[in-house]
C-alpha cells in the first residue's frame, strides 16, 4: 500500500509539461488514425432536428453566423447541418444568412461554398447572404422592427429591393424558422432576450454556453440546442453525413478520458500527502 | 496552389506553434505570436467597424449622393439624408476626446448615453426572458395525475420535484437576512449543493470547449502538414524546437520560490 501511494504521490508532482504532453497526444493520435465511435442523437439535438422537420414547406428559414474561425470545429458543422436539413428535403424551403460577428461573414461565405459544390442552388432564389451588421442585440432589435432599415443591400452590395426571395420579408417576424450558430456574445442569449417570440427559435452553441442556454430550452424559449462538439457530432449522424464532428469526437473523448484520469490521480496525491502531514 | 494560401498556411503554423510553446515557458516565440494577435485583433475589429458601420451607416446617412453636404463629400451606400445622425457622429467625436487633458469631461457623456441605451434594452430583455419565462417555466405542477412518475429526461414527477427544491432552495441560500443554521441551514447547503453540481457541469463543458478549440488547431496543423503546403507544419516544428532548445539552454529557467 505504501509503495502504491508513494507511486501515487510521484505522479502527483508530475510537470505540467509533461501533462500537457500527454493530452496533447490524446487527442492527436486519435485525429491521425480515426477511430469509429458509435454517435447516439441526444434527445436535444433531436429536439432542434424535429422543430426544423416541422417547418411547412417553403418555409423562409434565418440562419445567423454568430461565431468566428477559433470555434469553427464546433459550431461549423452545425450550420453545415442545418442548411443539408433543409436542402435535403427539397421542400422549397429558402435560406437567409445574417452575422451578428464581423468574422461570421467568412463562416458565412465558407458554408456556403461547401453547400453549393453539394446542391445545385440559385443565388437570391434558394439563399441570401445578407450579412454582417455591428450593433450586437442592437441588429436583432432592428430587424425585428424594420430589416429592412438593417439591411438596405445585401453581402454584395445588392440592393435588397431588386432580390427576388426578400419579396415580403420586413422583420423578424416574417420567417418560419431562425437558428443561430453561437458562439458566446452576440448570440443564442441575445436572440432569446431580443428576437421575436412568435417565431420558432433553435441554436447551436459552443460547449462553454451550454449550462447558461439550457434553462431557455426548458422553458421553451428555445426548440432544443445543439451543445458543443458533441451536438454537432450528433447533428451530424441525423442528417446522414458525417463530418469533422464525428471525425473530431473521438479526439474529444479520448482528451476526456486523460484529464479525468489526472484530476482522480491529483486528488488522490493531494488526499495522501494531506494524511501524511498530519501524522507527523 | 495559390502563394497567398501558402503565405497564410506558414504563418497560420507558425502563430499556432508559437502559441503552443507557452506550455514549455515564456519564450520570444509566444511573445511574437502574442503581440501580433493583438495587434492585428485590433486592427482588423478597427477596420471592420469603419467599413461595416461608421462609413456605410454613418457617413452614408450624412453624406448621401442627393444630400446637401453632396458638394464636400458623398457617400453612395442607398440611404436617404437623415439629420438625426449627426447626434452619433457628436457623441462619437466627444467619445474620442477622453485623450485630451482639457476635453475628457466630454466623454461621460457619450458613454452616458450607450451606458443609458444599453440598460433600457437588457432591463427589457432581461425582464422579459430570464424573470418572466423562466418563472413561469419554474411553476411545475408535481401531481397532475397525467405526468409519469419518472424518467431520465424531460417532464415527470421526479425532475418536477428535483427543478423546485434546486430553485428554490439555491435561492435561499442568497437570503442573508436570516442566519442560516437549523432547518434554514440545512435547506441552504441543499441549495449549495444544487449550486456546485451546476459549477462542475459548466467546468465540464469549459474543458470539452477547450479541447473542441485543440481539435480545430490540430486539423489544420494536420493539413499544413501536408505537401500541398510544403509540409509547412513539420519544418516550423524543426524551427522552433531547435532554437527554443539553443535558447533556453542560454537563459535557464528561474526556479519558482
Amino acid at each position: 500500500m505504501e509503495k502504491l501511494e508513494n507511486i501515487i504521490l510521484k505522479l502527483g508532482s508530475i510537470d505540467r509539461r509533461i501533462i500537457f504532453l500527454i493530452i496533447g497526444l490524446a487527442v492527436l493520435i486519435p485525429l491521425l488514425r480515426p477511430v469509429d465511435l458509435p454517435i447516439r442523437p441526444g434527445p436535444s439535438s433531436q429536439q432542434v432536428y424535429d422543430a426544423i422537420d416541422s417547418i411547412p414547406d417553403n418555409s423562409k428559414v434565418l440562419i445567423s453566423f454568430d461565431y468566428g474561425p477559433s470555434t469553427r470545429p464546433e459550431i461549423h458543422p452545425m450550420t453545415l447541418g442545418v442548411m443539408r436539413q433543409l436542402l435535403d428535403q427539397n421542400r422549397g424551403h429558402k435560406i437567409y444568412v445574417t452575422c451578428l460577428w464581423p468574422d461570421g461573414l467568412y463562416m458565412a461565405k465558407d458554408a456556403l461554398k461547401t453547400i453549393n459544390k453539394e446542391y445545385t442552388l440559385e443565388k437570391y432564389e434558394d439563399y441570401v447572404l445578407l450579412g454582417f451588421r455591428p450593433g450586437y442585440e442592437a441588429v436583432i432589435k432592428g430587424l425585428e422592427n424594420n430589416l429592412r432599415a438593417v439591411y438596405t443591400v445585401d453581402a454584395d452590395l445588392t440592393s435588397i429591393d431588386d432580390i427576388p426571395m426578400m419579396e415580403g420579408i420586413n422583420s423578424l417576424e416574417d420567417f418560419d424558422f431562425i437558428f443561430s450558430g453561437s458562439a458566446g456574445y452576440p448570440g443564442s442569449l441575445e436572440w432569446v432576450l431580443y428576437g421575436p417570440t412568435t417565431v420558432p427559435l433553435s441554436s447551436g452553441t459552443t460547449s462553454i454556453q451550454v449550462n447558461e442556454v439550457l434553462p431557455y430550452v426548458q422553458s421553451g424559449q428555445l426548440k432544443g440546442i445543439l451543445a458543443g462538439m458533441p451536438g454537432a457530432a450528433e447533428y451530424e449522424a441525423l442528417v446522414g453525413k458525417k463530418g469533422i464532428a464525428t471525425s473530431g469526437m473521438a479526439a474529444q473523448s479520448y482528451g476526456h478520458i486523460v484529464i479525468i484520469l489526472f484530476i482522480i490521480l491529483g486528488n488522490l496525491a493531494y488526499f495522501i500527502k494531506e494524511r501524511r502531514e498530519r501524522k507527523y | 496552389m495559390l502563394f497567398s494560401s501558402l503565405f497564410g498556411a506558414w504563418i497560420a503554423a507558425f502563430l499556432t506553434l508559437g502559441i503552443f510553446s507557452y506550455l514549455f515557458r515564456d519564450n520570444p516565440f509566444y511573445r511574437i505570436a502574442e503581440h501580433v494577435f493583438v495587434g492585428v485583433s485590433a486592427a482588423y475589429w478597427a477596420a471592420t467597424f469603419y467599413w461595416t458601420q461608421i462609413y456605410p451607416n454613418l457617413f452614408g446617412r450624412l453624406f448621401p449622393i442627393d444630400g446637401p453636404f453632396n458638394n464636400f463629400w458623398v457617400v453612395d451606400k442607398g440611404h436617404e439624408f437623415s439629420i438625426i445622425y449627426i447626434l452619433p457622429l457628436i457623441l462619437g467625436i466627444m467619445m474620442l476626446l477622453s485623450v485630451s487633458k482639457q476635453f475628457n469631461w466630454m466623454a461621460r457623456w457619450g458613454i452616458a448615453y450607450t451606458v443609458g441605451i444599453a440598460a433600457g434594452l437588457k432591463a427589457f430583455g432581461y425582464l422579459k426572458s430570464n424573470v418572466i419565462e423562466q418563472v413561469a417555466s419554474s411553476a411545475l405542477p408535481i401531481f397532475d395525475g397525467n405526468t409519469p412518475w419518472f424518467a431520465i429526461s424531460g417532464n415527470s414527477i421526479f425532475n418536477n420535484l428535483v427543478i423546485i427544491i434546486g430553485t428554490v432552495s439555491a435561492l435561499l441560500y442568497f437570503y442573508f437576512s436570516k442566519e442560516q443554521k437549523g432547518a434554514f441551514g440545512k435547506v441552504t447547503r441543499l441549495g449549495i449543493y444544487f449550486l456546485m453540481i451546476s459549477f462542475g457541469a459548466s467546468f465540464g463543458f469549459a474543458v470539452m470547449g477547450r479541447i473542441s478549440l485543440l481539435i480545430g488547431r490540430f486539423n489544420d496543423l494536420i493539413n499544413f502538414s501536408t505537401a500541398d503546403y510544403n509540409y509547412a507544419t513539420i519544418w516550423i516544428i524543426i524551427f522552433i524546437v531547435i532554437v527554443l532548445g539553443f535558447w533556453s539552454f542560454k537563459n535557464p529557467e528561474k526556479s519558482e520560490v
